[in-house]
C-alpha cells in the first residue's frame, strides 16, 4: 500500500513536471511564433520603389493614423454602449426609436476597425479620416506616392483616397440614352455601380476590404469571419438578426484570412475558404450588411453633414465675405464650375447682385453625378508605376509599369485591368467615348482640414492634400489655375520636363495622360490671379463643421506644414517622368479600342 | 389661394429637381455662331479651335466638331471635344483640340456642334484656314 502511494506520488510529480514543461514549451513556442510573425512581416516588406518614392516618415505616419483610428473606434464603442437598444416592432418590422443611430454606429464601428484586414493593421479609415474630409490622412503620402499603402507594406493602389461625404447620394450608374451620358456610380471609375444593392456607396464599401492593395482579404467571407469575432458583434446581430453569423467556418479560415489577397498560394481563387453553399450565401449576406451599415454611417449627419458656411449662407445665417461672394459669382459665371459642380441655385448672379432666388435647393451636392476627363498629366510619383516585381507572396500589383494608363470609366466598361467587372455588357460599346473620364466628385469638403492646420494652402500652417484622381495637383490654388490655364500653358512634355524659363503648374502644364475625350469647358477661362484666389475662398466655404463641429475632426495628431507658396506647393518634389513605353495592350488593346485616335 | 400655393410648390420642386440632376437646357429655336471660329492655340502638337454660339440647349454635354484637311474640297479629318452646357449662360463656348498636325502646313476647316446623342445643332461655319508653324 505504501509502495503503491509512492508510485502514485512519483507518477503525479512526473505528470506535473511534464505538464509544466509542456506549458513552458508552449509559451516559448507562442512567443517564438509572435516574434517570427513580426520578423516575418518585417522580412516581407515590399519595396520595389526607387529612392524618394516612399516618404521617409511613412511607417511612423501609418502608426500615427492607426492610433487616431483607435481613438475614434473607442468613441464609437462608448456611443454604442450608451445607446438605448432599439425595439424591433411593427409590420414591416422596424428597429423603433434608435434604429437609425444603431445602424449608423455599427457602420462607424466597422469603418474604424483595423481588424478588417489580414494583418489587423488597416481600417477603411486608414485612408479616409474625418479631419481630411474623409480623404487621405498622411500629408507626406499625399505629397509623394499619392496612393495609400495597404495591409501589405507597401503595396499601394493607384489613385488618391476619394472623399466619403455625400457619396451615398450618387444614384445607381445608368447610361441615359437620350442624353448619351453616364450618370452615377461610386469610385473615380464608377465601378461601384449599385446594380445589385441599388446603392453605389454600399457597393463601394465592398471594394477595399478585398482589394489586393488595400485591406486585402483573399475572400469576402473573411469579413464575415472577422465580424463574427468583433467586439461589436452584438450590435450587428441586433441590427441584422441573431442568426447572422450561423456560419460553419472551417478550421483553416483564420489562416486563410491572415494571408493577403493575390498570394500565389490561392492559385487565383477569389473564394479560397471552402464553405457550403448555404454558408457561402450567409457570408455574402453578412458582406451586404457590412456595406449597407457603412453606407448608413456615410450618409449620416456625422459624415454628410450639410454644416458648411455655404449651408449657413443658404439658411440666411451667414453673410459671405466680399471675396467669398466674388468667388461664388465666378464659380457660377466666368469659371463655369457649376456647369458640373451644381450648386442648386436658380439664378446667375451679376457683380453686385445678391442672391435672392427662391428656387434654390438647400442640399446642393456640387456634382452632376457625371464623369469627365480633365486632362491631368501622368503623375510619375504615383506608387503604382513601380510595383512591377512580385512581392514575397508572389503578387505583382502592376506588371505593366509605366505602360499603365488610367482610362477610368473606359477601362471599367471593358472590365479591364485595374478596375472591376462591369455588370452590363451593353455599356461596353461606349468605352471609347469615356476613356480617361473620372467621376465628378462633390466640391463639398474639398478644403476640409484639421482645426490646427486650417487650410490646404501654403504658406499655411496647412494640411497637405492631393487633388484629382492621381494627386498631381497639390493645392486648391493649383486646381483652379489648372482649370483656368491648362491649355494656355500647354506644353508637349511630360511632368518634370517643362522647358527652361517656365515653372511647372504655373506657366507650364505637361500634356494629358489620356488625350481622348478631354473636357474643353475649361482650360482657358481667362481668370485673373485674384479671381482664382476668390474661387479658392468660395471652395473653402463648402467645408463642413461651420454650423456645428464636424465629428471626430479633432483627432489629428500629426504636424502641419508651413512655408512656400500655394502656386508651387509640392514642386520641390517633382521628379522627371521616365520615357514612357506605349500603353500596354492589356489596357489600350482591349476592344472596343480607344479612338478615334489610339492612346500613345 | 390653394391653387397658387400648389403651383408655387410645384415650381420650386421642379427647379430643385432640375438643379439636382444635371439640368437640361431648353433647346434653342436656332443655334448661331456668334463669335469665331478662330485659332485659340497652335503650339507644337496641339491646336485648339474656339467659337461661341448662343446656348444651344439640349443634352448637358455637347461636342464641338472640326472637319479639317489640307484640301478645302475634302475636309476628311474630324476632331471633336466635349463641353458642358451651363443652363444659366446665354452663350456657349466650344473648344476643340486637334493633335499631331503636320508643321508648316495649311489646313482648311469648318466647325459645327452636336448633342451627346449625336443630334446636330445645325450651326456650321464657313470654311476657314490656318497654317501651322
Amino acid at each position: 500500500m505504501r509502495e503503491e502511494r509512492r508510485w502514485i506520488g512519483l507518477l503525479s510529480l512526473s505528470a506535473g513536471i511534464i505538464v509544466a514543461l509542456l506549458i513552458c514549451t508552449g509559451l516559448i513556442s507562442v512567443q517564438a511564433g509572435a516574434q517570427k510573425t513580426d520578423n516575418d512581416q518585417h522580412l516581407r516588406v515590399y519595396n520595389p520603389y526607387p529612392p524618394s518614392i516612399l516618404p521617409s516618415d511613412l511607417s511612423s505616419e501609418i502608426a500615427r493614423v492607426l492610433r487616431e483610428v483607435d481613438v475614434i473606434e473607442s468613441r464609437a464603442l462608448a456611443r454604442w454602449r450608451a445607446l438605448k437598444p432599439p425595439i424591433l416592432t411593427g409590420q414591416p418590422p422596424t428597429l423603433q426609436d434608435t434604429g437609425t443611430e444603431a445602424t449608423e454606429t455599427l457602420g462607424e464601428l466597422m469603418l474604424f476597425d483595423k481588424n478588417i484586414s489580414p494583418n489587423r493593421n488597416q481600417a477603411c479609415a486608414s485612408c479616409h479620416m474625418p479631419y481630411a474630409g474623409f480623404s487621405g490622412p498622411i500629408p507626406s503620402v499625399n505629397l509623394t506616392m499619392v496612393a495609400f499603402p495597404g495591409t501589405v507594406h507597401f503595396r499601394a493602389g493607384k489613385r488618391t483616397a476619394q472623399r466619403h461625404p455625400y457619396s451615398p447620394f450618387f444614384p445607381v450608374l445608368q447610361y441615359n440614352q437620350v442624353q448619351g451620358l453616364f450618370f452615377g456610380g461610386n469610385f473615380f471609375d464608377s465601378r461601384a455601380t449599385g446594380y445589385l444593392l441599388r446603392i453605389p456607396d454600399a457597393e463601394q464599401a465592398q471594394g477595399p476590404p478585398v482589394d489586393t492593395q488595400e485591406m486585402g482579404f483573399p475572400d469576402t467571407a473573411c469579413i464575415a469571419f472577422r465580424l463574427s469575432q468583433a467586439m461589436y458583434r452584438p450590435l450587428f446581430e441586433e441590427v441584422w438578426g441573431k442568426g447572422s453569423f450561423d456560419i460553419n467556418f472551417p478550421h483553416e479560415t483564420a489562416r486563410i484570412c491572415a494571408t493577403p489577397g493575390g498570394a500565389a498560394v490561392f492559385g487565383g481563387s477569389t473564394r479560397p475558404i471552402p464553405l457550403s453553399p448555404t454558408d457561402r450565401t450567409r457570408a455574402n449576406t453578412v458582406y451586404d450588411h457590412w456595406a449597407q451599415s457603412i453606407d448608413s454611417y456615410e450618409q449620416s449627419v456625422q459624415v454628410s453633414a450639410f454644416s458648411s458656411k455655404f449651408d449657413a449662407f443658404l439658411a440666411g445665417k451667414y453673410k459671405l465675405t466680399a471675396d467669398e461672394m466674388a468667388g461664388f459669382q465666378l464659380f457660377n459665371g466666368k469659371g463655369n464650375c457649376n456647369s458640373c459642380h451644381l450648386d442648386g441655385r436658380g439664378t446667375t448672379l451679376k457683380p453686385g447682385q445678391t442672391d435672392t432666388s427662391s428656387a434654390a435647393m438647400v442640399n446642393a451636392l456640387f456634382t452632376c453625378f457625371g464623369s469627365a476627363n480633365e486632362g491631368l498629366p501622368l503623375n510619375p510619383r504615383d506608387a503604382f508605376y513601380y510595383q512591377t516585381k512580385p512581392d514575397s507572396y508572389g503578387f505583382t500589383p502592376n506588371p505593366y509599369g509605366f505602360g499603365y494608363r488610367d482610362l477610368g470609366l473606359g477601362t471599367f466598361l471593358r472590365s479591364g485591368f485595374g478596375s472591376g467587372s462591369s455588370p452590363n455588357v451593353s455599356w461596353r460599346q461606349y468605352a471609347p467615348t469615356v476613356d480617361g473620364q473620372m467621376q465628378v466628385v462633390t466640391a463639398r469638403d474639398v478644403a476640409l482640414t484639421p482645426p490646427q492646420c486650417p487650410t490646404t494652402e501654403a504658406p499655411g500652417p496647412y494640411f497637405q492634400k492631393g487633388f484629382f484622381h492621381n494627386g498631381y495637383i497639390k493645392s486648391l490654388k493649383q486646381l483652379v489655375h489648372f482649370y483656368n490655364t491648362r491649355d494656355k500653358y500647354a506644353y508637349p512634355v511630360t511632368s518634370g520636363h517643362c522647358p527652361p524659363g517656365t515653372t511647372e503648374k504655373v506657366d507650364c502644364w505637361p500634356m494629358p495622360e489620356v488625350r481622348n475625350n478631354i473636357d474643353m469647358t475649361s482650360g482657358n477661362l481667362g481668370l485673373t490671379d485674384e479671381e482664382e484666389n476668390q474661387i479658392v475662398k468660395f471652395l473653402e466655404t463648402l467645408s463642413d463643421g461651420f454650423t456645428r463641429p464636424y465629428l471626430n475632426s479633432d483627432t489629428f495628431t500629426g504636424a502641419c506644414m508651413k512655408g512656400g507658396s500655394a502656386a508651387t506647393q509640392g514642386n520641390e518634389l517633382l521628379i522627371p517622368t521616365p520615357p514612357l513605353p506605349p500603353c500596354a495592350s492589356a489596357i489600350c488593346g482591349v476592344a472596343p479600342v480607344p479612338g478615334p485616335k489610339p492612346i500613345p | 389661394m390653394n391653387r397658387v400655393l400648389l403651383i408655387l410648390a410645384i415650381s420650386v420642386l421642379s427647379a430643385s429637381l432640375l438643379a439636382q440632376e444635371s439640368p437640361t437646357t431648353p433647346k434653342a429655336a436656332r443655334v448661331r455662331i456668334i463669335q469665331g471660329p478662330k485659332i485659340e492655340l497652335a503650339r507644337g502638337q496641339l491646336t485648339i479651335i474656339r467659337w461661341t454660339t448662343n446656348n444651344p440647349g439640349g443634352s448637358p454635354v455637347h461636342y464641338g466638331i472640326v472637319h479639317y484637311g489640307p484640301d478645302p474640297r475634302a475636309l476628311s479629318a474630324t476632331a471633336n471635344s466635349p463641353i458642358r452646357l451651363n443652363p444659366d449662360h446665354s452663350s456657349t463656348v466650344f473648344r476643340v483640340r486637334i493633335d499631331d498636325l503636320q508643321p508648316r502646313t495649311t489646313y482648311y476647316y469648318t466647325v459645327d456642334s452636336m448633342e451627346a446623342n449625336g443630334k446636330g445643332d445645325g450651326a456650321r461655319s464657313a470654311v476657314k484656314h490656318f497654317t501651322t508653324r
